[in-house]
């Protein structure tokens, strides 16, 4: 079958929050307009009632796979370890919580669940027998900042191996593989926040040396002395200093060890140019080296742009992800054929 | 982040209860990308004209249906804000604001699943009293 388009409805979040889309809109546009293969969804966004909607709200969600007949590509699940302020949930609470949203991804027709970055790695073993029950599989995503080489991260792929179960693997997000920092977070931090120009240059520079600031700092115990030399105002620059740590630049390679564990892909979309790519990242390297692994699961666009639109611009969910989807679209067919 | 979730454009009024003005309330969407259990909103506050409210006269509802206060939402773990869904924060106060126009800063924090630092919004308002 090969690899396969799909959209994280994340991508269309503000459409639904501001009451502008449905849910059934955003399907017809996804699988009709747009001609995406699958969809990939948050059913704490856009389903009520989660982990245990009513009888009404699968109801609806059976009616709209009907209407669309979406391929099911992921279903983005969350643990709310600090559900209460005044402690950590106990492993048994956090084990439940994981089965519940196992059978509830299996009523809703997902056999892929992503457990966002972070999920602690013993959740694994007292699950793994409802995800067998359910035929679903659980990945942790693998996403820039939180990614290769991080302890948390790594505990989890530790235990994948020593589990070595076909219901267990990862979902790598492509933020990981930035070769320029995203432009729209360069310019909305200039503008709203006035970070200082030379300290966006700094950390161009150093992507543009094959390297990342998240990894100079994790190999220095947090910091990045020639980074602090731009700070020249914390509450200038601070918030750019620390989120382009969330951008990594790692080979592709990084994923050997594991790529036949590569449940799903989130192809992130920072901002679509107008020569039809990617303004960071290079999609025919990931799409060359999925197909070369023999990838035949879906890849997910996931527009993150909308987060550095200008206060009171609009922001150009439908039209990025339209482009994004033509991009990764033809890059599949190209390779595929 | 979540700044522009924050405060509904236009929704500030007073609100009339048997026939009195007992405060004033407006609407917010959720400072995060999906719904919680109330009992992850870390805080809500309200500043009117540069004075805070206390805590203690603060109600809020996701739905409209079941209102609490901000230390009783710390163990509502059944009820959820729906993403999506126009949350309302009410101060409590004889009279509501005043007539003419007021500047309302309304904050919203919420404790996310992976994010260490609580995520927070804020967004002041001019709100014109008829």
């Amino acid at each position: 079958m090969g690899i396969k388009s799909s959209v994280s409805l994340y991508s269309l979040q503000y459409q639904y929050l501001r009451g502008q889309m449905t849910l059934d809109d955003i399907l017809k546009y996804v699988m009709v307009d747009l001609g995406a293969d699958g969809i990939e969804i948050l059913p704490d966004q856009m389903l009520h009632g989660t982990p245990a909607p009513s009888d009404e709200t699968y109801a609806q969600w059976d009616a709209l796979m009907e209407k669309y007949h979406p391929g099911l590509a992921c279903d983005d699940i969350f643990l709310n370890t600090n559900l209460f302020k005044n402690r950590e949930l106990t492993k048994r609470e956090c084990v439940e919580l994981i089965k519940k949203e196992i059978i509830m991804a299996n009523r809703l027709g997902f056999k892929d669940i992503r457990l966002v970055s972070m999920v602690p790695a013993w959740i694994l073993e007292p699950v793994l027998d409802t995800a067998a029950k359910y035929d679903v599989c659980l990945s942790i995503e693998i996403h820039g900042g939180l990614g290769f080489g991080v302890p948390k991260t790594e505990e989890y792929l530790a235990e994948m191996m020593r589990l070595d179960s076909p219901y267990i693997g990862i979902v790598p997000d492509t933020s990981c593989f930035c070769r320029r920092p995203p432009r729209v977070v360069d310019e909305y931090s200039m503008k709203v926040f006035g970070t200082n120009p030379d300290l966006v240059k700094y950390v161009n520079d150093v992507f543009a040396s094959g390297r990342d600031t998240f990894h100079i700092k994790l190999a220095n115990g947090g910091r990045d002395p020639e980074m602090e030399k731009y700070i020249k105002d914390p509450a200038k620059d601070m918030f750019y200093a620390s989120n382009c740590d969330g951008y990594e630049n790692c080979p592709l390679s990084v994923m050997d060890p594991y790529a036949d564990k590569i449940r799903h892909f989130h192809f992130k979309c920072y901002e679509m140019t107008d020569e039809g790519v990617e303004y960071s990242m290079d999609y025919a390297e990931v799409i060359r080296y999925l197909h070369d692994h023999n990838y035949n699961g879906y890849v997910s666009t996931e527009y993150e742009g909308n987060r550095w639109v200008l206060p009171d611009h609009p922001i150009p969910e439908l039209e990025q992800v339209a482009a994004h989807q033509k991009y990764v679209q033809k890059l599949i067919r190209d390779i595929e054929k | 982040m979540f700044d522009n979730n924050v405060f509904i454009e236009g929704s500030c009024r007073n609100v009339e209860e048997d026939g009195r003005i007992i405060g004033y309330e407006m609407e917010t969407y959720i400072t995060y990308y999906r719904g919680i259990p109330l009992s992850m909103i870390n805080y809500i506050a309200v500043e009117a004209d540069g004075e805070k409210v206390p805590a203690e006269d603060i109600r809020f509802t996701p739905d409209r249906i079941d209102w609490f206060t901000i230390k009783e939402m710390e163990t509502v773990s059944e009820i959820k804000w729906e993403y999506g869904a126009k949350g309302v924060v009410r101060v409590l106060k004889e009279g509501g604001l005043s007539e003419g126009e007021h500047q309302v800063k309304l904050t919203v924090c919420t404790r996310t699943a992976y994010i260490p630092v609580p995520l927070e919004g804020n967004m002041t308002r001019t709100v014109v009293i008829d």
